[in-house]
């Protein structure tokens, strides 16, 4: 994959760089500001953008408004951000801004077989949201939740982060057809349309949990 | 017309004074007897006794001194914030509150003082009908000495009762709607001039307030950063100190046994992810990043949104805007503080309060920051119930801030928090 990265701090931008190459990607460009990173991101055009939320000059929120301003520029850019810790508020807003967006913790880059799984599936147009940002997602606005049955909780968590069914359904080892059930009671508990493709699920998910949409990407009209 | 009114206001004014007087020949009274118990106690602590009564004679003579200070307040509309009741009740202390000596002073002067002016400012009010009563009598007088009033007149026919008595009446009237009111003001500024304190008192006062409250916010600072270091000593540090033993070992069984180096490895990353989530935590403690990241206004946006219970808020004006989150020059820990205590409040609504809805109000009037929390749930919320309600109070305290609680069994429950933040 060609790669653009945006990270202010030197040590961070090297280790993500090796890591990233030494598995055969191409990193094109690392930045260390928001302003340079809509730049490199217009010029070359990559395949997925990897950005720090917190960037000069104000360290603040600069990554999640320059993720936002590359999107405006390259339409659909996909672009996975990091953050030292989770805050729904940024996930809500890069949700709303569609698919092919990606929130995780630093931590989870250790990871490194679930930071690349992720960087692919928000490379392909889909969804990846760290476990603990869908957790607060869903602790928010518990209710509907409470008719859910344990293990369906454990599929709507994993929905919401982004998997497909077969993967849920590798990670609780249990088979396809079981998950493809648990997804069914899931939807019809919570009065979601059905989907199938896996970032449309976590948008149903996640309009149903409270997060703001854009109107023109609210999925599913024409299941009702 | 005018006039009726004009006169009536003044009677009712007239009244009032003597309703005051009254109250201060009454004082007087008790003082009368209160200064000699007090001077014969003073000498009693010679032989040991006064020192154990002499205190309960001073609470006694604070509690007729703040009548009289909430008495002028009330009348006088002078300030004179009543000193309140004495808290420690060991002889040296009481003698020490500053508020002591002026009782003192206020007890001597009043004797007399008040006494005589009390007196006199209640007679005048009553001296029209003495007048009348007296005049309407004069044939109860012997005719050899009849009775004369204010004008050297006697009085010893109906005839001389009308020519004689109607002017005196007058002249009582007078007497009685502008001589309570002089009285009463002159014994209120006597009063007044002993009880209140002097400026250089009210600054001591203040100046140990300010003392009282900056040791508590250097105790809890202090306190802050303890806990700080203790956490991220045995926390962090030793994670991180066992996560390089986990790699030491790694780097040495690589050579021998490359198979076992995968679970170490293992090992060592998760202890890295566990000191990782540590140190966040302990941040989170510190300044909540959200709160660097989109302000005040901002992180009670977010946790508002994150509320269980279906919340609303309303940002009023918060400051200078171009700051994060237009709160401009709100000192960083009151933001903490404020921040921490809208965050309780609203985990104690969603855990205890069954409430169906929560209003967060957070506005910034003048030198002071004002945060409003209100649920409609059961209301009954107590400090030291567990609630949290106790550490928020300290939190508030800390940065000199106020934390009312008006929680009543059956709701609605209001939490207020008011925060000086400079201008």
């Amino acid at each position: 994959m060609r790669i653009v990265i945006a990270e202010d701090n030197a040590l961070l931008a090297q280790g993500l760089t090796a890591l990233l190459e030494a598995l055969g990607n191409e990193v094109l460009a690392t930045t260390e500001d928001a302003e340079s990173f809509v730049t490199a991101a217009v010029t070359h055009r990559p395949d997925v953008a990897v950005v720090d939320v917190r960037l000069p000059p104000s360290f603040t929120d600069e990554g999640i408004r320059a993720a936002l301003r590359a999107r405006e520029q390259v339409h659909g850019l996909p672009i996975l951000v990091l953050s030292q810790y989770v805050e729904d508020t940024y996930a809500r807003e890069l949700l709303a801004d569609g698919t092919g967006v990606g929130y995780l913790l630093k931590d989870r880059v250790a990871r490194v077989d679930d930071f690349l799984d992720a960087l692919h599936r928000v490379a392909a147009g889909g969804t990846a949201l760290d476990p603990d940002v869908v957790r607060q997602l869903l602790a928010t606005r518990g209710n509907p939740l409470s008719r859910l049955t344990e293990r369906e909780r454990e599929v709507l968590a994993m929905m919401a982060q982004g998997y497909g069914n077969s993967e849920i359904a590798d990670r609780l080892v249990v088979t396809e057809r079981a998950v493809h059930k648990h997804v069914g009671n899931i939807f019809v508990k919570l009065d979601l349309p059905p989907e199938d493709s896996g970032d449309r699920r976590v948008l149903a998910v996640l309009t149903h949990l409270g997060a703001p949409q854009r109107q023109s990407r609210r999925p599913g009209p024409e299941a009702d | 017309m005018n006039n009726i009114s004009m006169t009536r206001a003044s009677a009712a004014r007239s009244a009032r004074a003597a309703g005051y007087c009254a109250t201060v020949f009454v004082r007087g009274l008790a003082l009368v007897v209160l200064v000699p118990v007090l001077m014969y106690s003073a000498v009693l602590c010679l032989v040991g006794v006064g020192l154990l009564i002499l205190p309960h004679e001073l609470r006694l003579l604070r509690r007729l001194a703040d009548g009289e200070r909430d008495r002028l307040g009330r009348w006088a509309a002078a300030s004179t914030p009543p000193a309140g009741p004495h808290v420690r009740r060991r002889l040296m202390a009481v003698l020490s509150d500053p508020a002591t000596g002026r009782d003192l002073r206020w007890a001597a002067a009043m004797t007399v003082a008040g006494t005589a002016l009390g007196l006199i400012g209640a007679a005048l009010f009553l001296f029209p009908v003495a007048v009348v009563v007296l005049v309407g009598l004069w044939w109860l007088f012997p005719a050899d000495d009849p009775i004369r009033l204010i004008l050297n007149v006697p009085i010893d026919s109906w005839g001389s009762a009308v020519y004689a008595g109607v002017p005196q009446f007058l002249l009582s009237v007078l007497l009685a709607l502008f001589g309570p009111p002089l009285l009463a003001r002159l014994a209120a500024s006597v009063s007044r001039w002993l009880l209140a304190p002097s400026a250089a008192a009210v600054l001591a006062e203040r100046v140990s307030t300010l003392d009282r409250t900056r040791t508590g916010a250097i105790d809890a600072h202090g306190n802050e950063l303890r806990r700080i270091e203790r956490d991220l000593h045995d926390g962090t540090q030793a994670r991180l100190v066992s996560l390089a033993m986990q790699l030491g070992l790694a780097e040495r069984t690589l050579s021998a046994d490359p198979a076992a180096v995968g679970p170490l490895l293992t090992r060592a990353r998760e202890g890295a992810e566990e000191a990782m989530a540590e140190l966040r935590d302990v941040l989170r403690s510190v300044y909540p990043p959200i709160l660097a990241d989109r302000g005040l206004a901002g992180a009670v946006s977010a946790v508002v949104a994150r509320c269980p219970v279906p919340a609303t808020v309303e940002l009023g004006e918060l400051g200078q805007p171009g700051g994060p989150g237009g709160l401009g020059d709100v000192p960083a820990q009151i933001e903490v503080a404020v921040y921490f205590a809208i965050t309780e409040a609203l985990t104690n609504v969603a855990k205890h309060a069954h409430a169906g809805s929560v209003s967060v109000t957070l506005a910034r009037a003048g030198g002071t920051l004002r945060a409003e929390i209100t649920d409609d749930g059961r209301g009954g919320a107590a400090e030291g119930g567990g609630t949290g309600l106790r550490g928020m109070r300290q939190r508030i305290e800390a940065v000199d801030g106020v934390l009312r609680v008006q929680s009543p069994a059956g709701g609605p429950t209001v939490i207020t928090v008011e925060c000086p933040c400079g201008s």
